[in-house]
């Protein structure tokens, strides 16, 4: 109790000097401390507020499912883990699909289709398809994210077969939906988007299909997924429509489509934290803060 | 252009052709070259050409030079002015150039030509030079007025210079060019007082304050400052102001001249126009002057004239018909007076400019617009014709006479008429080039010109034939026959130029230097000889001495120390007087007596001898003139003389021609010097090359005044316009005042009327008034009438109220009454009745009493017995009673305990519900955990699975290749048979269809050991195992129990609480298999037989179970390796089926 009223002593000043993170912290800290987990309460945390990074690795596992609720199965379930991407790795290298030095991504993705079935044959094996590509840049981005390749395995498993079994209706909506918020704020840059024939070849495979993996650099990535694994892919129409924003100049200044994609495709590295913020700012703008309270 | 330029230089010479076409031709290809060449060549061999010959056809077109080439000129002139020989006729051409006032003029101060020429200024000492150039900067000064500070102290150095000229060096300069300076320094400081009066007068200041200036002062500037008045700008402006150049913005050069003409009090230099000279100021003066030149004249023509000038002068344009008048009265009167002179008078008259006469610089400005205009133009013209026969003249000999050489290519012309016509020839060309503009401009009223033409005409054959007496007639006979048309041509222009009166007047100079032509003869009979005998008089006693002789004669200096000064007006006036009498009488009351006296003394001067009355003029005159009197009359004295001389010897004019011609101008050089001196002649030219000069400087000043008139002339006709037009709205105003009487009148008529109405409205109303009041008071009689009425009418309502009360009172009490003796009515019968009762009750009464009597003795009779048997039942009841008490508490106290035991009941039960609840939920969380953690498995399960899919389909590609291999090495036949086995092996493990041994071999095994089981659970033998098959579901359980004993075995190992409690339950149904063993064998039966075959398929559908089983149903290959794991699946099964069970718990 006595820690109770201190905490919300301080919550009060630090709403006031612009602090966050430090209460949501304790926050999480309290969800963590459950037993079982409440899920549903974690990705709503998840999605309300920045996950502090000592945190998000666990979090995610949680929300994705690679651990169980309950606190106490996370030994075993994550030994089962293990077990499982060593047989299957130790499987791959006896079919010799992969060898000592094989990048990790593609051991990575000759695993997930192992487990989808649908690795090759040996004899058969052809250049990657464009779901393969997208399932590589994710895994490329999780890489430099996550340190141990099991858990980051599992990750990318869970976050490529959630965001398709979730999202794989709502995706090709999305562009759609990016038009008609950019029409609201900011009708001009669409005319002019519209009116170059830019609007239909905007990188929205990039966008859409890999979360924006490539092409923001993972410390700003990391906030995105974090709303991707919580549950919303409206976040990624509003990262687009604030990255259009933030490079309306330059995008006004030229009418040439290919132009703009490439620009889009590589955009520059810096200030990607502003325009994320900014996008998650405006989401909750129109997409509302998610009711569930800590 | 090579081949042009030379031949544009050979045309120079052709410039002096006679032929007039010719000359046409090659100025205009000159003036052509020149707009299309901008180089300098042709404008330097042009001035060169000038320089050589003086030709006046060069000076016209260099004069009239355009933009480009004004440098190359100025340059090229400072150049020959470096030169000493050149500088003069530089001069000259500069003064034309200058005079022309080109539109490049302001530029002039950027040159070096300026500076060259204020360095000759100052450092020349040939006078001719010097006043040449004091005349040229004279002229320029207005053109470039904003000057710096520095130029403006040259200018007043050489002002300073040559105003001491005459005291520095006192043998330079002789006689006439002493009185040519001195008029030219006269100009010059009226200049520059005139524009810069602060910065000029602070100069003077400090330059004649020193002692070594001091008499050149008394002598020179003094008299000078004499005739200025006190210049405004001394008041109010300051040095700096002079020299801004915004204070000059607004003057144009003929405002700037006539602002320096308004300060000066001499009439040759001043301004007459309003603003500056006042009237008082000019009125007293005028006669003066007038009367001075008339004296010097003594023409009734030119007085009249003059007076009507003065007359307007003072008058204004209110009096024009009163000039005209005047002059119709006077002109008669002239012959009447002076009979003999008539001719000569009217000679003079038509000779004299009125403007001249009058000593203005500018004719009255008003004249355009009087009505006088004819007959004032009919005059000049009259006089423009008798001055004609003079000016042809020069203008024949012009060609001639401009060699430069000294003898004259024409011996046979006297030699005084080549000096008039030099004089004249020269100012003649530009003269006609000025009024040629004029005309086209005046064009525009060709009604008064064609009128002043007609009078003109009139006029002139009657000067021409009158000439010849005058002049010698062989002379103008030569003339005529030579120059007819040239003549006529120049008669026209003069006509033409005649009504811009500015043009004639300026050639007053002209005419003065041709006057003496004419009249020289008439005069000398005439009260006036002054002139011939002032020459003749020095020509006597001083030849010897020139230079000191004629400073005291011609210096106004010296003469105004002279005390005659204050006779000097007097004399004058009584001069020419008499014909003016009545107008002075008019115009100056004052001056009228004094007339009156003065013709007395006029008469006497007629009459007596000359040499004394010449004596007085000249000392009046000199000591009050200003310097251009001076040299006005200097040149009219020579004139006399050459009259003179000419009278003498009449034939012999080519003979003595030099001799006149020294004699001609002054008597300096007279007779005594005449006689082929060659140094003479120079002298005589440079003479004529000032008067020249000084000619053209007039007439620039002539023809800015001209310029100032015109604009005056459109200040007064707008004037006159806007005055018309003010006494139209004045007319208008007053037929709006008549309208507005009128309407007054009618506006009264109106109020008259309404005030009628107001005032018959007002006794209708008054009237109304009245009956209303009558009508009124009945009204209120009335009303006083119905209120009595009413209170009546209240009082009997009120009455008969009080009599309705009554009425009701009595009917009240008469109600009462009747009911009152109904009411005893009533009592008086019950009364009765009970009267009748009383007496029924008494007999009653006595009857009981009987019956009492009666009774009191049957009870005597009989005794106490009968209550004893009452008194013991009571009691028994009572106990009774107790006793039923009793037990009912008891009841109750029984019941109490009952109810506490049931709520410690509930309690217990609630608390168990809420254990029961506790465990719900730990089961739900250990079964979600399960759940997870399965979950987890099973995902581990199906990568193990596709793992060994992917291996064995690996192991078939390989096998395959292999194959392919064998058949490629060995026979075809050998290598089928054996690869086909394990792909059936493999097929075997997931479908079930083609294992058909195995599978038969299996349920036949299985319902062996089912068989078993049954007897077993039948024998008694068996407990446990059959509690097994019971308890749990026979699918499962019968895979156990086939399996193998060891499996049996590890059933109870694995046993938990859970295990117990279904033993217990095992039990349960044992005892009740007891009591009914042949229907449970049955229904066992029945149950097995069915479920065996779907606990078979589950197990064989499910690709889990289907290896699981083969693994189990090989024990030969696998036994020792399989064991353990099948085991642990056992085990695994095991616990799910016990969760299973759970889950039918709950759902029952």
């Amino acid at each position: 109790m006595a820690e109770d009223l201190q905490r919300n002593f301080r919550s009060a000043y630090y709403e006031k000097v612009g602090f966050r993170g430090v209460e949501e912290k304790k926050s999480l800290e309290i969800l963590l401390k459950d037993n079982p987990l409440d899920v549903e309460k974690l990705s709503t945390f998840s999605q309300r507020f920045p996950l502090p990074s000592m945190y998000r690795m666990h979090v995610w596992k949680v929300l994705l499912g690679i651990l169980p609720p309950h606190t106490d199965s996370h030994p075993l379930v994550a030994r089962y883990r293990q077990e499982q991407y060593e047989d299957v790795r130790e499987a791959l290298k006896a079919m010799r699909f992969v060898h000592a030095a094989t990048p990790y991504t593609e051991l990575y993705l000759r695993m997930h289709q192992l487990e989808n079935q649908k690795l090759m044959r040996r004899s058969e094996l052809t250049q990657p398809g464009e779901e393969d590509e997208d399932f590589l840049a994710i895994a490329r981005a999780m890489e430099e994210i996550v340190d141990d390749p099991v858990d980051c395995y599992w990750l990318i498993r869970c976050f490529v077969n959630q965001f398709n079994h979730k999202f794989g209706d709502s995706i090709p909506h999305l562009p759609k939906s990016l038009e008609h918020f950019l029409s609201q704020e900011d009708s001009r840059l669409l005319a002019h988007l519209k009116t170059s024939g830019s609007l239909v070849l905007l990188p929205y495979s990039l966008w859409f299909r890999r979360c924006f993996a490539g092409s923001l650099p993972e410390s700003s990535l990391q906030r995105v997924w974090d709303k991707v694994i919580s549950g919303s892919c409206k976040i990624l129409v509003f990262i687009a429509l604030e990255i259009l924003l933030s490079y309306k100049i330059m995008l006004m200044g030229t009418s040439r489509p290919e132009a703009v994609a490439k620009f889009l495709s590589n955009l520059p590295q810096e200030n990607t934290d502003a325009i994320v913020t900014k996008a998650i700012d405006l989401w909750h703008k129109y997409c509302g803060t998610p009711m569930h309270s800590v | 252009m090579a081949k042009e330029q030379p031949n544009v230089f050979d045309l120079l010479p052709l410039l002096e052709s006679t032929d007039l076409q010719d000359l046409e031709q090659v100025k205009s290809l000159l003036q052509e070259n020149l707009s299309t060449d901008k180089g300098s060549l042709l404008v330097h061999g042009l001035v060169d050409y000038y320089l050589d010959t003086s030709s006046p056809q060069a000076v016209d077109i260099l004069s009239s030079i355009r933009e480009p080439h004004d440098k190359h000129l100025l340059d090229k002139m400072n150049e020959c002015m470096a030169k000493q020989g050149c500088r003069l006729p530089t001069l000259t051409l500069l003064g034309h150039v200058v005079r022309k006032q080109p539109s490049w003029i302001h530029k002039i101060p950027r040159f070096p030509l300026l500076a060259s020429l204020l360095k000759c200024l100052k450092t020349e000492s040939d006078i001719v030079v010097l006043i040449t150039g004091v005349l040229v900067l004279i002229i320029i000064l207005p053109m470039i007025p904003q000057t710096s500070k520095q130029l403006l102290f040259e200018f007043f150095d050489i002002f300073g210079r040559l105003a001491a000229w005459n005291q520095r060096n006192p043998g330079h300069a002789q006689g006439v060019y002493a009185v040519h300076l001195h008029a030219s320094v006269y100009s010059l400081f009226h200049r520059l007082y005139g524009m810069y009066p602060c910065n000029f007068v602070s100069y003077l200041r400090a330059h004649y304050s020193m002692k070594e200036n001091v008499d050149t002062f008394e002598e020179v500037v003094k008299p000078m400052l004499e005739h200025v008045r006190i210049h405004p700008e001394l008041v109010t402006g300051t040095k700096d102001y002079e020299l801004d150049p915004i204070r000059w913005k607004r003057f144009e050069t003929h405002d700037i001249v006539i602002e320096c003409a308004k300060v000066s009090l001499d009439p040759k230099e001043a301004s007459c126009e309003e603003g500056y000279s006042s009237l008082p100021d000019h009125v007293p003066r005028r006669p003066v002057d007038h009367s001075r030149s008339f004296s010097d004249l003594s023409s009734h023509g030119r007085s009249s004239f003059n007076s009507m000038a003065t007359v307007r002068q003072s008058l204004s344009l209110s009096l024009p018909h009163l000039t005209v008048s005047q002059h119709a009265c006077l002109s008669p009167q002239t012959p009447s007076l002076q009979g003999a002179e008539v001719t000569s008078s009217g000679m003079k008259e038509a000779l004299w400019s009125p403007s001249s006469v009058c000593g203005m610089s500018t004719p009255p400005s008003s004249r355009g617009m009087s009505p006088t205009t004819v007959t004032d133009l009919s005059h000049s013209a009259s006089h423009l014709s008798g001055r004609i026969p003079g000016t042809p003249v020069d203008g024949k000999w012009t060609p001639s006479a401009s060699t430069p050489s000294g003898s004259s290519p024409l011996p046979s012309l006297s030699e005084e008429l080549e000096h008039t016509v030099q004089t004249t020839s020269t100012t003649l060309p530009p003269a006609k080039a000025n009024q040629e503009p004029i005309k086209e401009l005046k064009k525009g009223t060709p009604t008064n010109i064609n009128s002043k033409g007609v009078a003109a005409d009139g006029l002139s054959p009657i000067t021409l034939t009158e000439l010849p007496d005058f002049v010698k007639t062989t002379e103008r006979d030569r003339e005529e026959d030579a120059i007819t048309e040239e003549l006529r041509t120049i008669t026209q222009s003069k006509v033409d130029l005649l009504p811009k009166p500015a043009l004639d007047s300026s050639f007053s100079s002209t005419t003065d230097s041709i006057l003496p032509l004419n009249p020289s003869n008439d005069v000398l009979p005439c009260n006036l000889a002054s002139t011939p005998e002032r020459a003749t008089n020095p020509a006597e006693g001083v030849d010897q001495h020139p230079p000191l002789s004629f400073w005291p004669c011609f210096t106004p200096i010296e003469n105004s120390f002279s005390p005659c000064a204050a006779d000097d007006p007097l004399v004058e006036l009584s001069k020419g007087t008499c014909p003016y009498e009545p107008l002075f009488d008019l115009a100056l009351p004052r001056l009228a007596c004094l007339f009156v006296g003065k013709k007395m003394v006029e008469a006497q001067q007629k009459a007596g001898g000359h040499s004394e009355h010449r004596e007085e003029l000249e000392g009046e005159d000199l000591s009050t003139t200003s310097p251009l009197e001076v040299l006005d009359r200097l040149i009219q004295q020579g004139y006399d003389l050459h009259e003179k001389v000419l009278k003498r010897s009449p034939s012999l004019s080519s003979q003595s021609s030099e001799s006149h011609s020294g004699g001609k101008h002054h008597s300096t050089k007279g007779k005594g010097v005449s006689p082929g001196a060659p140094d003479e002649l120079a002298l005589l030219r440079s003479q004529l090359l000032l008067l020249h000069n000084q000619l053209l400087y007039e007439r620039h000043k002539r023809e800015q005044h001209a310029l100032r008139n015109r604009r005056l002339l459109r200040r007064v006709i707008n004037a006159t316009a806007l005055e018309e037009q003010n006494n139209s709205m004045k007319a208008q105003l007053r037929l709006q005042e008549v309208e507005t009487q009128a309407l007054r009148v009618s506006l009264q008529e109106e109020q008259q009327r309404s005030k009628n109405l107001h005032q018959d409205h007002e006794a209708l109303v008054q009237q109304l008034h009245s009956q209303v009041q009558q009508l009124q008071q009945e009204r209120n009689e009335y009303h006083t009438k119905t209120q009595e009425l009413q209170s009546d009418l209240q009082e009997s309502q009120k009455r008969i109220g009080e009599m309705e009360a009554e009425l009701q009172r009595a009917n009240n009490k008469l109600c009462n009454t009747g009911h009152l003796l109904s009411q005893l009515s009533i009592k008086l019968n019950s009364s009765e009745s009970m009267e009748q009762q009383m007496a029924f009750l008494n007999k009653q009464l006595l009857l009981l009493g009987e019956a009492n009597k009666l009774c009191v003795e049957e009870i005597q009779r009989l005794g106490p017995e009968a209550d004893k048997e009452h008194k013991m039942l009571q009691a028994c009841s009572a106990r009774e009673v107790e006793r039923l008490r009793q037990s009912s508490i008891q009841q109750s106290q029984r019941l109490e305990a009952a109810q506490q035991r049931i709520t410690d009941l509930e309690a217990q039960l609630t608390k168990k519900e809420h254990l029961i609840l506790e465990q719900k939920k730990l089961l739900e969380n250990v079964k979600s955990q399960a759940k997870g953690q399965l979950q987890a498995s099973e995902n581990r399960y199906l990568a193990q699975k596709h793992v060994t899919q992917a291996l064995q389909s690996e192991l078939l590609q390989l096998y395959s290749q292999i194959e392919i291999n064998n058949l490629a090495n060995s026979t075809p036949a050998g290598g089928t048979t054996e690869p086909s086995s394990p792909p059936k092996q493999s097929s075997n493990g997931n479908n079930t269809g083609p294992s058909t041994p195995a599978q038969t071999s299996e349920p036949s095994k299985r319902e062996e050991s089912s068989y078993m089981c049954v007897n077993g659970d039948l024998s008694l033998g068996s407990p446990p195992l059959t509690a097994l098959i019971n308890g749990s579901q026979e699918e499962d359980l019968s895979v156990l129990s086939c399996n193998s004993p060891l499996d049996v075995g590890s059933c109870p190992s694995a046993q938990s609480f859970l295990g117990i409690h279904n033993q217990e339950l095992l039990n349960k149904r044992k005892s009740q298999y007891e009591e009914e063993p042949a229907p449970l064998i049955s229904l066992s039966h029945g149950l097995q037989d069915p479920s065996l075959e779907p606990a078979d398929k589950p197990q064989l559908g499910t690709s889990t179970e289907g290896t699981a089983a083969q693994a189990l149903q090989e024990p030969p290959d696998l036994q020792p390796v399989d064991r353990p794991r099948a085991r642990a699946y056992n085990i695994q099964r095991r616990r799910q089926q016990d969760l299973r069970i759970m889950d039918y718990n709950e759902t029952h």
